[in-house]
């Protein structure tokens, strides 16, 4: 069997914001490597737009523990309050040290880092929008991303660009090693490592309409899955309820921040029925659901799924008046075309670019996209993945970012808080490893067979005779999901999803694909990919089905309230060879706060 | 509606040079070139190979030639480039397979000029204070995605690709502009290089090609300013 | 004082090429306008159909002679070194073997060195 065999101390996979953070930090100390299936300036850590969340305090009172709860509560009271905490002390710190890595923060007029209002964070005493989220223009995660990808430059880290992972090589219960193919040759590599971190993304792919890229297809998740471990609380995936109409391309809920407001087919602004408070600043899932429920009685654009999101100043300005809205200086918050241009440039281009609208003059059609996994590998407060309900960490394995699942985010996730965590879950893992690595010895692999299971499974693909597409299976999993497992579930709904997806997970070993050679062969990695999104889609499924009642992202028309006697507790989910998924339940770490009725 | 596209096409293991073929697909005046590309790829040729990620303009992956003219493929709407499609790959790197080719010059050159935050002055407990102004200097420049749709829009470049290209000195730029940032000796030196900024002959390809609309040539310009200035 | 990145590449920071630059534009700039005085001089002023040896030697050993053959030298001088330099940097551009480049960028300088030298001797030596 021919592969190529390397030896590095620490492996990363995946070069978003959590993976080149983890490795500017492992780097320091140890032999380090990030194994990316794309240059990593195209991971989608650069999408991201709005801000990063940090109780600054830059504009007005602020403090990391209204920040927690605001976290605890935006989670709907299952996300781990300790990790919680550890993430909201620890914001400021990470934003400080970003920008001492040079990242071009907009800046207020004395010079310090300017910070915006974002949905779900409040000042916990007036329950108002506090001004929490700071942003560089709305290209936040781009310039995450290229800040800290100029780094591992000019700290030297090893990069393998265009490596796809296919398996990890897990022996006596530790991970040893990584198998990946290098897309450009087509051969096989071997990755010898004391520590292997995944940091691989979301799997938005899963759906229809979603803000994910194309190569958001879970492939940690899955093949951590498929070794037998569990995925935690996967039935959590957020729908973003501001994507453009159709495309699902993100339009920041920054947008929501300065002013922006939702009105449907009537003219109206509905969000004041669903959260008296904040309205277009409640936490996404509720959003997401109010528009839901809007296009539901017939309420949408022309009676279509979209409705409006206005941010046009003349809409804007009037509704700050009737909201009295104002700044820290207790002026009126007004907005004119001008800032609208500048705060919100990138915005502004998609709108013109893919709608034919300009934002600063026209509403923007929008709906709820499938966006962000809350779920995934479950990990401890240090980023070692745990194989059972026990927290029984897997020696030598690591997860981070949207992939991992602390958990943080709960059952919804705030905005800003995702570039957060990856950089402070980044920085965590990569020094624990960098830690541990150094205590102890690389551990024997078989290679040999490591590569022989990897190559069987490419060679099911390639020799296929069977007659089933890519195409139709993709686009079946995806309607069923939309239509079942989507903004709101019903019992027989999800039924029927599970049915569907273990009969597409059956047709699926019949695919054939076109192009059999060895260079670039990117159909194959995308029937290969297409299996990672079946497991995970199905564990989604029946993760979601379980579970009775309506909490965060999961919304249930059958089970409406939340129970938190229950089922205040997280899923963890496991896949056997056969396709069964087995459920079993783990605590909610609770510090402080106990649940109580979430409104906004 | 119809639309045609007429496609360079090479596998690297079987051809011995590029050729072109023609597909015909149904498409909306909305779609983008990039979903027609990935429709073809699903239902009629599936070795047909291209970069792609994010799919609507930020990562950077599918820069192409569309009718002859740079662009990012995600971008680039049926309704604008018409029925009649031109797709090749971009010109000055080396050809891998299909619309896919080899970025390592480019992000050779991209390395070269120091693309990383220097200062060397220990950090203050909070952020460094940075007027608006100041950040706006360099403002343009970190819009820069890293496409390549500039430098391989440059006809030096396609001379020769020893120029280090539009793309690297706005990297460079960013860091030159930025008030907080100590490097740009360092960097204006690197750029003061034959093969550095003096090849920019002001064409404006690079300009018009940037899908992010940075002003790339004045960019350059601006740097060629600086190190006039900072020698004389 | 900043530390230095083991990155840095290719030894630069080249002043030859920054004057080089700045030349092509002062030289540039002050070509255009007296290339354009000599158009309009010898199509207007003299004539097209009125040039001669003798109009030309008539300008040099004249009243006017010291402007007419500083201003012809300086025309000279700017207008080979602009030219020659370019065209040293354009080899640059497209010959990219070493050998070839140090061949081409010889027979520049020689050509240059032949048309100051010897267009210089003519103007100053000329004696009617």
């Amino acid at each position: 069997m021919q592969y190529h065999y390397h030896k590095h101390d620490v492996i990363i996979v995946g070069a978003g914001g959590a993976g080149l953070m983890a490795a500017l930090y492992a780097g320091k100390e140890v032999d380090t490597a990030v194994i990316s299936k794309l240059y990593p300036t195209r991971s989608h850590t650069g999408a991201a737009q709005g801000g990063i969340g940090a109780a600054l305090a830059n504009l007005e009172e602020d403090h990391w523990e209204w920040h927690a709860y605001d976290t605890i509560k935006g989670a709907d009271f299952i996300g781990d309050q300790d990790a919680i905490e550890f993430m909201c002390k620890d914001a400021p710190n990470v934003v400080f040290e970003l920008e001492h890595m040079g990242l071009p923060f907009d800046r207020t007029p004395e010079g310090k880092i300017s910070q915006r209002r974002f949905g779900g964070h409040t000042n916990n005493e007036t329950k108002q929008a506090v001004m929490r989220a700071c942003n560089s223009a709305d290209r936040t995660g781009h310039m995450i991303l290229q800040t800290l990808y100029q780094q591992c430059i000019k700290h030297n880290v090893n990069f393998y660009d265009e490596y796809q992972m296919l398996d990890l090589i897990i022996e006596d219960g530790e991970a040893r090693g990584v198998v990946a193919y290098e897309i450009d040759t087509g051969e096989l590599h071997v990755f010898h490592a004391k520590a292997i971190m995944l940091a691989t993304g979301g799997w938005g792919r899963v759906w229809n309409i979603t803000s994910n890229a194309l190569t958001l297809t879970g492939d940690g998740p899955a093949i951590v899955a498929r070794h037998g471990l569990p995925l935690e609380d996967m039935e959590f995936f957020q729908f973003h309820p501001t994507g453009l109409f159709k495309l699902g391309i993100l339009i920041t809920e920054a947008v929501r921040g300065e002013g922006g407001v939702l009105i449907n087919g009537k003219g109206e602004r509905f969000m004041p029925k669903y959260a008296p408070t904040v309205k277009e600043l409640a936490s996404r899932d509720v959003v997401s659901r109010a528009i839901y429920l809007e296009v539901l009685e017939g309420n949408g654009i022309d009676g279509k799924d979209y409705v409006y999101l206005d941010i046009t100043p003349k809409t804007v300005n009037h509704y700050f008046e009737v909201d009295n809205s104002r700044l820290p200086n207790g002026e009126l918050r007004h907005i004119d075309e001008d800032y609208v241009r500048a705060k919100l440039e990138d915005i502004t281009d998609f709108c013109k670019t893919y709608v034919g609208v300009d934002p600063t003059k026209e509403p923007i059609p929008v709906q709820p996209t499938a966006h962000y996994a809350m779920g995934g590998i479950p990990t401890d407060n240090d980023t070692r993945v745990i194989a059972n309900e026990n927290k029984d960490p897997i020696p030598g394995l690591y997860a981070a970012g949207e992939c991992a699942c602390v958990s943080v985010h709960g059952g919804n996730r705030l905005g800003t808080n995702s570039l957060l965590d990856i950089v402070v879950f980044g920085r965590r893992g990569g020094k624990v490893m960098a830690e541990e690595v150094k205590q102890k010895d690389f551990k024997p692999i078989d290679a040999e067979s490591a590569v022989a299971k990897v190559q069987a499974e490419l060679d099911a693909i390639l020799n296929n005779q069977g007659t089933e597409t890519i195409a139709a299976i993709q686009q079946e999993m995806k309607n069923i999901m939309s239509k079942d497992v989507g903004v709101f579930r019903v019992e027989e709904g999800m039924a029927e999803a599970v049915k569907k997806l273990r009969e597409l997970r059956e047709r699926y070993k019949h695919i054939h694909i076109d192009d059999k050679g060895k260079r670039f062969n990117t159909n194959l990695m995308e029937a290969w990919q297409l299996g990672n999104l079946l497991d995970i889609a199905l564990i989604t499924a029946e993760s979601a089905l379980a579970r009775k009642e309506s909490r965060g992202a999961h919304a249930r028309d059958d089970f409406k309230e939340r129970d938190d006697e229950n089922w205040m507790k997280h899923t963890m989910a496991y896949l056997d060879a056969d396709g069964n998924v087995t459920l079993k339940y783990k605590p909610v770490v609770v510090t402080k706060y106990q649940p109580v009725k979430r409104v906004y | 509606m119809q639309v045609t596209l007429k496609i360079q096409r090479f596998n690297p293991e079987k051809d011995s040079a590029p050729y072109w073929k023609e597909y015909t697909i149904e498409a909306e005046p909305t779609d983008r070139v990039l979903d027609g590309l990935l429709k073809i790829k699903l239902e009629q040729d599936g070795t047909l190979t291209m970069r792609s990620s994010c799919a609507h303009g930020i990562c950077g992956s599918d820069a192409m030639r569309i009718n002859g003219v740079n662009r990012l493929a995600c971008k680039s709407l049926f309704q604008e480039v018409g029925n009649n499609v031109t797709v090749e790959p971009i010109a000055g790197l080396p050809v891998i397979k299909d619309l896919v080719v080899d970025m390592e010059p480019f992000m050779e050159h991209y390395r070269s000029v120091l693309p990383f935050f220097i200062n060397d002055d220990p950090p203050p407990e909070k952020e460094r204070l940075q007027s608006e102004e100041d950040r706006l200097k360099f403002e343009e420049t970190t819009k820069c995605i890293l496409c390549g749709c500039c430098t391989t829009s440059c006809p030096t470049f396609w001379a020769t690709d020893a120029y280090v290209g539009p793309a690297a000195i706005v990297q460079a730029h960013r860091f030159i502009f930025d008030s907080r940032d100590q490097g740009s000796a360092q960097r204006l030196e690197i750029l003061a290089d034959p093969d550095g900024v003096w090849r920019c002959r002001t064409i404006f390809n690079c300009t018009n090609a940037c899908p992010r609309e940075i002003k790339v040539t004045e960019a350059i310009a601006e740097v060629k300013k600086e190190i006039l200035f900072s020698k004389l | 004082m900043t530390t230095r990145y083991a990155r840095t590449p290719k030894p630069s920071g080249s002043t030859f090429e920054v004057l080089s630059w700045f030349y092509m534009r002062a030289s540039g700039a002050l070509l255009a306008l007296m290339v354009v005085f000599h158009l309009i001089w010898m199509h207007y002023v003299i004539g097209l159909t009125n040039i001669d040896f003798d109009v030309i030697a008539g300008r040099w050993t004249g009243p006017g002679g010291i402007f007419w053959r500083s201003y012809d030298l300086t025309l000279l001088i700017l207008a080979s070194l602009h030219g020659m330099n370019g065209i040293r940097f354009v080899t640059d551009d497209y010959i990219h073997n070493r050998g070839w480049r140090a061949v081409v960028k010889a027979l520049i300088a020689l050509v240059l060195l032949l048309m100051v030298v010897f267009g210089g001797l003519v103007i100053f030596t000329f004696n009617g």
